[in-house]
């Protein structure tokens, strides 16, 4: 077989998928692109290059402040997700006997498969006024009236750090298990203590793969609309839900796109941000 | 302090299942309201669930896009995969990342703009539309988990078949597939899941046929009721299903 | 910095598999010691006993005279050597190497300054600076001895420290680790399945088999007369010559041997290196030659007796030219070269 033949053969192979992506992803998203350069007036689109869409996002308060909420809900989410999952990573695999770690990983990752919508109405029966949580300290004298959980900001970032804790629990625990047992042994042997040896050499060691599933918590909670529309109602609003309600109520695709495509420079900037770190090739 | 672990983990548990579990229990609550206290149990919320024909015809059309557009993922990640791993084309580090990149970009995104160029191209929102866009989400995963398991062991093994006068197809047919079966499985049910789960893409993408979770966030609109629980129950089984499937056919084989 | 290491009755179990049985073992202050046996032979754990990373069922490890048994190993006046070194990659070989000073809390100063010297020691005092993975194979096996060594340790364990090195490496680097220790007087236990690395390193030889101690004693001792058939055949070949209880001695298709022995059956061994050619006092006699090669300082031979045609003898001749196969010759030994043992049926 000659070469030419063999890599007309490897593009025969390719092509499909390639096509496929080019079509309903790069397409849609250039579209996206210069349909955030688009106007509106009343309800007839008018493509050309203005930066009013931009400028709306930058003057419109209820706008901006969204981004801010969106970013103080994500980073909250993220820092507290990867202090509450690092512990429990680290029990299932130094503590739990290694003939039950894989029973103790599924068990503790398997409410993760929830669907999305699912998972947050189930937040909501436990957090409601009338709910699991309430009655519970009502029961035991704690508050004596029921107080508001659901439907703020609390609520929603509940919703998240338990999703996260999750997929968190599960790449933490794999970057620790990768780990050769002897760096362990080694630190304890040469006088480390058990919190030293955390420190001085499991935490710079599993550093890349957390700051990877922060990176992917980042991204997923900041793009989520389902999460704070259910849990956070209205009080406030975050960038997907102010998407949404451009396309609901007013069609508005330049300005929706506008707000995706300032979403997406958000996560490149921490990618950026976290790039020295991060290890994709280890999800 | 060695208690100290096991009350953390015991903690953690309960967080991670509080809510599963309270959407489990109250839904075989005997009222109408899934809140303490509780009554029961009661299968009258499961049995209202089975008469709602809305709710089972979205459950069909939810198994129905789920199996088609992850089949048609890992049909198309195989065949990437195995033009990238086997035969040496420019630019090939180019089209790895392309072919990732959608998976680092959030679904309502990728909804978006699928929504924005398919009403623009005329194309009516349907089924179809919401099976395009889980293959685009879930092509990126099957065409990595695959491209992962081509190792130097099947090329070997590839070779050697060629050797012994095998055809392309053949070789891909005969040798590849049965070796990264396990891979091409994975892939095959990690899609389902997404797919099953998968709410946004499909609320844009869909009009009058809905999938399963859409329809489940317009029952919300109404308010706390067990037949959400049951519903919701329902749906977590089948992940789990899938899930429990994978890690003892694909996962547990693996394991030397 | 050295101590002697007791081991008393030790027996451990992993679940229902018995690891270690009623292990016995002193080992003297300085000693260069090394645990031989087969994969799966219970050496490395009972290296993990010593080192105090498995707490043995029963039993006791006394270390410099003061009981150790169940004492973690960060207290332990013992370092080990890992087998994949577990050197910290995100650390560079003055901090690897000073790591245990660190944890000490000895000051910066003073632990780069040991580190130096240790690093001096083991020649790689100019790659300070350097991370792990910049080192070859043997670099990084001599920056696990200076991490090991850095904190003055008693007894110094190494888990098949030279496994991964190729041949030529192996044999360097195991002069060196003689020296060292020479040098330092640190008692050294060193576990290897590789019998010829255990005679040129060590001054004890403890050679091990399913969980318990087969026999132990200098490396010629125990190659020229192993105490038992599992020590004969794991030292070195071994021809297995088959033999009866006799009135003064055992009776071997080569006539009458002295050395005695319980039980009816038994076998005699003798090194090929121990037949010789020409009569002697045990007359092997006529055998033919099966095949021959040619090994350079000898050449390898497997003969078929005329008195034992079912025994293939190997046999070490002197290098000449190579014989032909079917080639006749006469071949003898000294009775002291075969060792005996009883067979079970």
């Amino acid at each position: 077989m000659t070469n030419g033949g063999q890599s007309l053969q490897g593009w025969g192979f390719v092509t499909p998928a390639l096509l496929w992506t080019i079509a309903f992803f790069v397409v849609p998203f250039l579209v996206m692109g210069a349909m955030s350069l688009a106007t509106l007036e009343g309800r007839t689109l008018i493509w050309g290059v203005s930066l009013s869409n931009y400028a709306e996002i930058a003057e419109k308060a209820y706008i901006w402040r969204a981004f801010l909420v969106s970013l103080e809900i994500t980073l909250t989410v993220t820092v507290v997700s990867v202090l509450l999952a690092y512990p429990l990573a680290w029990i299932i695999a130094f503590r739990v006997p290694a003939e039950w770690q894989r029973l103790a990983l599924l068990l503790a990752v398997l409410p993760f498969w929830t669907s999305y919508v699912v998972r947050s109405y189930a937040w909501l029966l436990v957090l409601a006024r009338e709910g699991m949580i309430n009655q519970a300290m009502l029961g035991i004298g704690l508050i004596s009236e029921p107080i508001t959980l659901a439907n703020t900001r609390f609520a929603t970032v509940t919703g998240f750090v338990h999703f996260f804790v999750m997929l968190l629990t599960l790449t933490i625990y794999a970057n620790l298990i990768q780990l050769s047992p002897n760096y362990r042994r080694a630190a304890m042997d040469l006088g480390a203590s058990a919190f030293q040896t955390f420190r001085y050499v499991i935490l710079p060691l599993t550093l890349p793969g957390v700051v990877t599933g922060a990176f992917l918590t980042f991204v997923l909670c900041i793009g989520d609309y389902v999460t704070p529309q259910i849990l956070g109602g209205n009080s406030e609003l975050t960038v997907p839900q102010v998407i949404m309600v451009q396309l609901g109520r007013r069609a508005d695709f330049p300005l929706a796109s506008a707000l995706a495509i300032a979403l997406m420079a958000i996560v490149t900037l921490a990618y950026i941000f976290s790039a020295r770190w991060l290890r994709l090739d280890r999800l | 302090m060695r208690v100290l672990p096991w009350l953390y983990f015991v903690l953690a548990f309960a967080f991670i299942y509080l809510p599963v579990g309270t959407l489990v229990l109250f839904s075989f609550q005997d009222g109408i309201l899934p809140v303490p206290p509780f009554n029961g149990p009661s299968l009258r919320w499961y049995s209202e669930v089975a008469a709602d024909d809305d709710l089972i015809s979205a459950l069909a059309n939810s198994l129905l896009i789920a199996t088609a557009s992850s089949a048609v993922a890992v049909v198309l990640g195989f065949c990437a995969a195995y033009g990238l791993a086997r035969h040496v084309l420019p630019g090939s580090v180019f089209m790895r990342g392309l072919l990732i990149a959608p998976l680092t970009v959030s679904y309502l995104i990728i909804g978006l703009g699928l929504l924005i160029v398919l009403t623009r191209a005329g194309l009516g929102l349907s089924l179809l539309t919401v099976a395009i866009g889980h293959v685009v989400i879930n092509l990126p995963l099957a065409f990595a988990i695959i491209y992962a398991s081509m190792g130097a062991q099947q090329q070997n093994a590839e070779r050697a078949a060629r050797d012994l006068g095998a055809g392309e197809a053949q070789v891909v047919w005969l040798v590849t597939v049965p070796m990264v079966l396990p891979a091409i499985a994975a892939a095959f049910f990690l899609s389902v899941t997404f797919s099953w789960d998968e709410f946004i893409i499909a609320f844009l993408l869909t009009r009058f046929d809905v999938t399963l979770p859409v329809e489940i966030w317009s029952l919300l609109r109404s308010g706390l009721s067990p037949r959400l629980n049951a519903v919701g129950s329902l749906v977590f089984l089948v992940s789990v299903t899938a899930v429990i499937l994978l890690e003892l056919f694909v996962f547990r084989k693996r394991r030397p | 910095m050295t101590a002697p290491v007791s081991i008393t009755s030790l027996n451990h179990w992993f679940g229902g598999f018995h690891a270690l049985k009623d292990i016995d073992l002193d080992i003297r202050a300085g000693e260069y010691i090394t645990l031989l046996g087969p994969s799966g032979c219970g050496k490395t754990t009972l290296l993990s006993v010593l080192g105090g990373f498995i707490t043995p069922t029963q039993g006791t490890v006394s270390i410099g005279g003061r009981d150790m048994t169940r004492v973690a190993p960060a207290k332990r006046p013992t370092t080990t050597m890992f087998q994949d070194y577990a050197l910290f990659p995100h650390m560079n070989l003055r901090d690897n190497v000073s790591f245990g000073l660190r944890m000490a809390g000895v000051d910066k100063s003073a632990r780069y300054k040991r580190a130096g010297a240790m690093l001096e020691l083991v020649s790689l005092a100019d790659a300070a600076l350097k991370r792990p993975h910049e080192l070859s194979g043997g670099q990084r096996q001599r920056v696990a001895l200076a991490r090991a060594l850095a904190v003055e340790p008693d007894v110094l364990l190494l888990d098949e420290p030279l496994g991964a090195l190729d041949l030529k490496l192996r044999r360097a680097m195991q002069d060196e680790l003689k020296s060292i220790q020479r040098q330092l007087g640190t008692t050294f236990v060193h576990v290897t399945h590789d019998q010829e690395e255990a005679m040129a390193i060590a001054d004890q030889i403890v050679v091990m088999n399913a969980g318990s101690i087969e026999d132990q004693g200098a490396p010629a001792r125990v190659y020229r007369e192993p105490a038992t058939l599992f020590a004969a055949d794991f030292m070195g070949e071994m021809n297995h010559i088959p033999a009866t209880a006799g009135p003064d001695g055992v009776v071997t298709p080569f006539g009458a041997l002295p050395q005695r022995v319980d039980g009816p059956k038994a076998v005699a061994c003798i090194r090929p290196e121990a037949i010789k050619l020409g009569d002697g006092p045990v007359q092997i006699g006529g055998a033919k030659i099966k095949e021959a090669a040619f090994f350079g300082t000898y050449i390898r031979a497997h003969l078929v007796p005329d008195v034992a045609p079912d025994v293939i003898l190997v046999a070490h001749l002197p290098p000449g030219d190579l014989p032909e196969t079917g080639a006749r010759m006469t071949l003898s030994a000294e009775p002291q070269a075969f060792h005996v043992y009883a067979v079970g049926d």
